[in-house]
């Protein structure tokens, strides 16, 4: 454990009964929404851990920029005239004022609209207005820069920003979820690309309630969304534990996928693409453990930790309508505790033509989204937590959320033994593992051990 | 990104106080019907060919760029609206249980013809407020919507409606409630 700062002086007595109440598989209920602790993720997880800011396919062209954020810190993704990736944050090296006022949009300049300070799009300070009589010399373009996040790298196109000088390099922070991102996205030349930019919703829920039921909580599946089963837009959900697949991976990373070969029969390999769709793929990158994996095993969800999750299912847009893949990627960007804004993007191939994009990216928004008719009952589910959390009588009662799922259970939840790819994988969904690995990877990194190998305390 | 096809000015008063009047009464009734929990009344109002669409909002520089109209949070066809109804009469769609309570403000309304005789395109301001289940809050939806109706013998008909909200990111969970 290193040091806590005072800003995380409170947090520390919260830490030691989280891990007091992770040894029995619970949760105490007040990380859900605590002022302390919500500073003390910002400072030890949000600022230290690779942070997904942008995909590249939103900034495709010199000048491009999208404003994103880093736990709660606003950040300027540029496309440079070189090419090259830039995460500045969104603050004037002259007296703070947020230099980029948009969302998005295609410049080679930011001009602070206080004192004029202009930053060129890879965040040297290229202008100060009456430079001779002011300064009386140029100040250095670099030293009072826009301060750039120190790491920023890539992966199948998603840019991550890391604010630690020091620790692991993306790929290896990612580890195993970086060889399942790209046997998600890169199955073809060219990959995905967003089919549009996120749309933004705020949600009374904690980020880590939404982390956690993406990481692999099949369980609520077939009680929350059954209403989606009764209108004939999803089918079989019962089973969802049962033919599940959980990976888990170092740092924190989950996944889960469905047997859907074993399932719904042994053609029914590729998510279920369509032909049309399969034709395109070129699998000869994959290594055995992951072609396995695309083909009869592939994840349906998972978590990147800390807050970017994926979805990828097969569903008609209507019942009785044509089945279609779609794939949403989603952050949950916390705002303050027991809030979040939920960001979703759609994700099509970037083979597909202008009205295939569009099918596929109106069915996610049909079902993941703001007004999908999965999604909306997720939004208010969470809302229970933080409320729960800010209970001074729930506080007082030690309230502890029960991840025991699997303590008495009569199924086999062990690792695979001939699972020869990374991390350990699990051939049922049930155990509520997904969760348990996701939140005792939060409390090693909320404790300050952020490097990889830190797992070897998590459950067995 | 698509550009905010450049406002027409139509006259505060329409030159068809007839239709101005026909339009008014038709999207009050719709929200009176939404508000009432009609919602399969107001299904009947919809036009066979109906889309409806939420664009999605970004701050962006010009303000034309705000809106990318390529970019939907939702597009439905009527049988979208269909499925919706069918869940929400599943009793298991559980963000909508019991359903939000909900008042909708329709004003400034605008008429303007067009050059089909059977469809005109009115324009109006819409402010829903919320109630979600137990929550002891409630949700403001401010939105503008342009929409098309197609006059039949039976009445009007939402033929097409877009959605574009004043926020840039929902203030409210989900869009759980027809706009
Ligand atoms: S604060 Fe930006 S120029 Fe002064
Ligand atoms: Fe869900």
């Amino acid at each position: 454990m290193t040091a806590i700062s005072p800003e995380t002086a409170d947090a520390a007595a919260i830490l030691d009964r989280v891990e007091a109440s992770l040894k029995n598989d619970l949760v105490p209920v007040e990380i859900f929404n605590d002022e302390a602790v919500f500073r003390a993720e910002i400072e030890q997880i949000f600022t230290k851990c690779w942070v997904f800011v942008a995909h590249e396919s939103e900034i495709p062209k010199p000048g491009d920029f999208v404003q994103r954020r880093i736990g709660l810190d606003p950040v300027i993704v540029t496309r440079d005239g070189k090419g090259g990736i830039n995460v500045l944050s969104n603050y004037c090296r002259h007296r703070g004022t947020q230099v980029c006022q948009t969302d998005a949009g295609n410049s080679r300049f930011f001009k602070c609209p206080y004192h004029g300070w202009t930053y060129s799009n890879n965040g040297d300070l290229v202008g100060t207005p009456h430079m001779h009589d002011a300064y009386g010399e140029r100040l250095d373009p670099k030293a009072w820069g826009l301060i750039r996040a120190p790491r920023v790298a890539t992966r199948q196109g998603f840019v991550f920003a890391s604010l630690d000088p020091d620790g692991p390099s993306l790929d290896e922070y990612l580890g195993g979820a970086g060889w399942m991102l790209d046997l998600i996205v890169g199955l073809a030349p060219g990959g995905m690309r967003v089919a549009g930019p996120p749309e933004r919703y705020r949600l009374r829920a904690d980020w880590k309630t939404a982390a956690e039921n993406f990481a692999g909580d099949g369980y609520h599946v077939d009680t929350l969304h059954w209403s989606v089963e009764e209108v004939a837009v999803a089918q079989g959900m019962q089973a969802t534990c049962e033919i599940a697949r959980i990976y888990e991976f170092e740092n924190g990373h989950a996944f889960a996928g469905h047997a859907w070969t074993k399932a719904i029969h042994p053609g029914y390999v590729l998510w279920g693409y369509a032909p049309e769709i399969t034709q395109h793929f070129d699998l000869s990158g994959l290594d055995e453990a992951q072609l396995h994996v695309v083909n009869h095993e592939p994840p349906s969800v998972g978590t990147i930790f800390p807050n970017l999750s994926f979805i990828r299912l097969n569903t008609p847009s209507v019942p009785g309508g044509p089945m279609s893949v779609i794939t949403s990627f989603r952050q949950w960007q916390p705002i303050g505790p027991g809030e979040i804004e939920l960001w979703n993007w759609q994700f099509v191939w970037d083979f597909m033509s202008e009205d295939e994009a569009r099918d596929s990216y109106v069915n996610g928004q049909f079902t993941f989204g703001s007004a999908g008719i999965f999604e909306q009952d997720d939004t208010v589910a969470w809302e229970g937590a933080p409320r729960a959390a800010r209970s001074p009588w729930m506080r007082k009662a030690g309230m502890e959320f029960h991840l025991q799922q699997g303590n008495n259970s009569q199924v086999d939840q062990s690792h695979d033994p001939s699972w020869t790819g990374p991390g350990r994988k699990r051939n049922t969904g049930y155990g509520e593992h997904a969760q348990l690995h996701f939140y005792r990877h939060w409390l090693n990194v909320m404790r300050g051990n952020t490097g990889a190998g830190t797992e070897g305390a998590e459950s067995a | 990104m698509t550009t905010t096809e450049t406002p027409r000015i139509v006259p505060p008063v329409s030159a068809n106080p007839e239709l101005q009047a026909l339009a008014t009464q038709f999207l009050a009734l719709e929200a009176r019907l939404l508000d009432e929990g009609r919602e399969e009344e107001w299904y009947g109002l919809l036009d066979d060919e109906l889309l409806y669409t939420v664009p999605i909002r970004q701050a962006a520089e010009p303000r034309s760029q705000e809106i990318d109209r390529n970019a939907f949070r939702v597009r439905d066809t009527k049988a979208h609206v269909r499925t919706r109804l069918d869940r929400l009469n599943t009793d298991h769609a559980y963000s909508e249980i019991p359903p939000s309570r909900t008042l909708r403000i329709v004003g400034s309304v605008e008429v303007e013809e067009i050059d089909r005789p059977d469809v005109i395109k009115v324009s109006s301001a819409l402010l829903v407020y919320r109630q979600r289940g137990i929550d002891p809050h409630f949700d403001l939806i401010p939105c503008r919507r342009y929409d098309q109706l197609r006059l039949t013998p039976s009445g009007p008909r939402l033929l097409s409606r877009e959605i574009v909200l004043t926020e840039t990111a929902l203030a409210t969970p989900n869009l759980g409630v027809f706009l």
